[in-house]
């Protein structure tokens, strides 16, 4: 079993009891959603990440791959959601891989609350886990401390009761495909109004026996608004207090290069 | 994480921290109760569960299997109820297979108890086991916090009990037909949920007998009156 | 009284550690006590010009995670001497706690009307901003959890900003914001108000480097920059949005005006 490093753990406890506060992790405060419907399930999450009130990240990934038909949508630590699905992701490969059958989503399921059990708490992940396997089509939410309940229709985060509101006034048995997905998109899309904690995009997954779709940011209904003013600055306007060349060809006496193609590392850059 | 603000770094050992649960875990509030009667037992239980002042859940299964004939009611901590429920479960399979026999309720309560009270300082636990055996019949065992283990005609539990001991102990009678003694669960649970606020929505009971496990499900809608399921 | 005079030997022992707060409290020892204040979010932004001044703020209020109003307005007209304050000539913005940001400018409106009864002139901004740091200090002990800001034309006719403490303490400045995005849109001003870390293009070489010079802004760039300050600060603050609301002052008159920001 691979586990944590607690190598820092005296000292940062004796640090605590000085008074020094413990680094901040990114806290995904979230709204995700699930829902089951006639031949499958739908996910749907927010793409808000928050540090204290700060917005961390505006377009990020809730929807975890655990296997291709299994999902998970993670609240609480971002850091915990995402390291606690890759692992359960992996072992439960490994497992499908020896037992030669598909991996199921009550297996997935267990896999995690009895990880997340195993640490009483401290692994701040809060799951949904949707999936369809040979058994049939199941949704499931699992809590850091190991809980977990089976139900048609889901939420979990700080936006969970205003997408719940929505869910308890409009949720029917028997939804059609596309009803589940406007079902789950309009519950998140409570939670990014009404929950400081959630914002900007819907994410939404919707799992069949045939295949997964992934509908990364289906909605966008928080475009950034355009500047009125021009910010761009004049050559010169940032003072130069010295300068020193190193060429392409001396470079590698400063630092060691490898060579890279130019898609693979592209990034989003604000305009 | 969270560290103590005292710079020790283990607790005393004897000192229990009381306000484990209270962190944003996951709760039962729960009415639970399991009964013995003419053919065998009874459990029921309300479907709340809450974090705080929200409901989580408001269908949950607190009645939990963990042998044919064998169920338990769970109360307090959702996640601790869950994995001592998922060990006793385990290890009943496991004793069956080797055995070749179905395990008697009172095994089932002793691996439970040997569980809750390994464990007391890290659980906050309160079952009631339940079961038929061909040996003994319907027996009910209850566990609470401490991890202690007493068998009772009948027994209730969680936070809703306090309203019905009243009830209980004027209603109850021993040997009752099964007709009656789901009726006597059922105006148990009722009262339990009215006077409640951490239990309600619907009630759920499950019949042991010599013929089985046999579910019930009554909802609100019709005040508890219609049998689903 | 002894306890007032001059002479330190005469005053006894004027204070001791009894009072002071007892840490080293054993852990599950838990003080309680009565909690008053409540952070109610939000963002403040005030920019004196030549012969204006925009006061603005967003229309938010939240407490936690929740949204308790998409428009509860933080900057008020102070003063005037109707019920609509359409002949108010200063206007206060506060942020912090809501409740103490209210009691605050209703008693400051107070004072100002009972100036303008008894002189029958309305009050300077001079002298408001004086005025306002007396109230605050006057509550030393027991504070208004209230970032202000007081905006106005000053006796030169000149755009005037003063900014406050919660405890008083106050300055007047070309342009100040307050509140929780206030570490976000403050740099962002320094860099467009008063072009700081702004050089001359090819004026010098490193230190000899000249500074941008400034200039006073008219009404439309203040007013793009507020907007803008706003917008930068809606994407990255969860309790800003929903509403921006600015007053700009003239010698006509205050003018109020509404704009849509980001709801999520």
């Amino acid at each position: 079993m691979p586990g944590f490093d607690f190598s820092n753990y005296n000292r940062n406890a004796a640090l605590c009891a000085r008074g020094m506060s413990l680094p901040k992790a990114t806290s995904t405060g979230t709204t995700i959603v699930g829902c089951i419907f006639d031949g499958g399930v739908v996910i749907a999450a927010d793409t808000r990440a928050t540090s204290g009130p700060i917005v961390a990240d505006k377009n990020c990934e809730k929807l975890h791959y655990i296997s291709p038909n299994i999902w998970c949508a993670g609240a609480g630590t971002a850091a915990d959601t995402e390291f606690t699905t890759a692992l359960i992701s992996s072992q439960l490969e490994l497992h499908s891989l020896s037992t030669g059958r598909k991996p199921r989503v009550v297996t997935c399921m267990t896999m995690l609350k009895q990880h997340l059990f195993r640490y009483q708490g401290h692994i701040g992940a809060y799951l949904v886990v949707a999936g369809v396997d040979p058994t049939g089509t199941h949704l499931f939410t699992v809590h850091a401390h190991g809980s977990t309940d089976k139900l048609p229709y889901v939420t979990m985060g700080s936006g969970s009761l205003a997408a719940m509101s929505v869910f308890e006034s409009s949720w029917k048995s028997n939804l059609t495909q596309e009803e589940a997905i406007d079902l789950c998109s309009k519950a998140i899309l409570a939670g990014i109004f009404n929950d400081l904690g959630s914002g900007s995009n819907v994410d939404v997954a919707i799992i069949t026996p045939e295949k997964t779709t992934l509908k990364r940011n289906h909605i966008t209904p928080n475009q950034r608004v355009p500047k009125l003013g021009n910010y761009v600055f004049r050559r010169g306007t940032t003072a130069v207090l010295n300068e020193k060349v190193i060429r392409k060809e001396e470079l590698g006496n400063f630092v060691s290069i490898h060579e890279m193609t130019e898609e693979a590392d592209k990034m989003e850059v604000d305009t | 994480m969270e560290f103590g603000k005292s710079g020790f770094l283990n607790e005393d050992g004897i000192h229990v921290d009381m306000d484990r649960l209270k962190n944003g875990e996951v709760n039962l509030g729960t009415s639970i109760m399991a009964i013995t009667f003419k053919d065998g037992v009874i459990l029921g239980a309300d479907s709340r569960t809450t974090t705080g002042a929200y409901i989580a859940n408001r269908v949950t299964d607190k009645l939990t299997r963990v042998h044919d004939t064998i169920w338990c009611c769970r109360s307090g901590s959702a996640a601790d109820t869950q994995a001592v429920a998922d060990i006793v479960q385990y290890q009943l399979g496991l004793f069956s297979m080797q055995s070749g026999k179905p395990p008697t309720t009172q095994t089932a309560a002793s691996i439970f108890q040997e569980i809750c009270y390994a464990n007391k300082d890290r659980l906050s636990a309160g079952l009631i086991i339940a079961g038929w055996d061909e040996r003994h019949g319907g027996q009910v065992y209850s566990i609470p916090l401490g991890g202690s283990l007493h068998k009772q005609p009948y027994a209730i539990g969680g936070s809703g009990s306090t309203y019905i001991y009243g009830f209980c102990d004027a209603n109850w009678r021993e040997g009752m037909e099964e007709a009656d003694a789901v009726g006597f669960v059922k105006e148990a649970l009722k009262e339990a949920i009215k006077w409640d606020g951490s239990s309600g929505g619907v009630i759920r009971m499950v019949v042991l007998t010599a013929k089985g496990a046999d579910r019930h499900l009554y909802l609100p809608d019709t005040d508890y009156t219609v049998r689903h399921n | 009284m002894a306890m007032f005079s001059q002479n330190p030997i005469m005053n006894g022992p004027s204070y001791s550690f009894n009072d002071a707060p007892k840490t080293n409290t054993p852990e599950g020892a838990r003080q309680h006590r009565f909690d008053p204040y409540t952070d109610n979010g939000g963002s403040t932004l005030a920019i004196a010009g030549a012969d204006f001044t925009i006061m603005a703020g967003d229309t938010r209020l939240t407490s936690g995670y929740s949204i308790n109003s998409r428009y509860h307005p933080k900057v008020f007209k102070i003063g005037g001497t109707t019920a609509d304050q359409k002949d108010a000539t200063l206007v206060l913005s506060v942020v912090g706690f809501s409740a103490d940001g209210e009691a605050l400018k209703e008693r400051l409106d107070t004072i100002c009307k009972m100036y303008r009864y008894r002189h029958g002139k309305p009050m300077s901004v001079k002298a408001c901003a004086q005025r306002l740091s007396t109230i605050l200090y006057q509550k030393r002990f027991f504070p208004y959890y209230a970032y202000a800001i007081l905006g106005g034309l000053d006796e030169e006719g000149k755009g005037a900003v003063y900014s406050y403490d919660p405890v008083g303490s106050y300055e007047r400045e070309q342009c100040r914001t307050g509140g929780a995005a206030a570490s976000l849109i403050m740099p962002f001003l320094d860099n467009q108000v008063n072009f700081k870390n702004q050089y001359e293009p090819g004026s010098g070489e490193g230190h000899a480097l000249e500074e941008r010079a400034r200039r006073p802004l008219t009404r439309q760039e203040v007013e793009v920059l507020v907007k803008d300050a706003f917008d930068g600060a809606v994407e990255r603050h969860i309790e800003v949005g929903d509403g921006l609301q600015m007053m700009v002052i003239t010698k006509e008159g205050i003018e109020e005006i509404l704009l849509p920001l980001k709801k999520d």
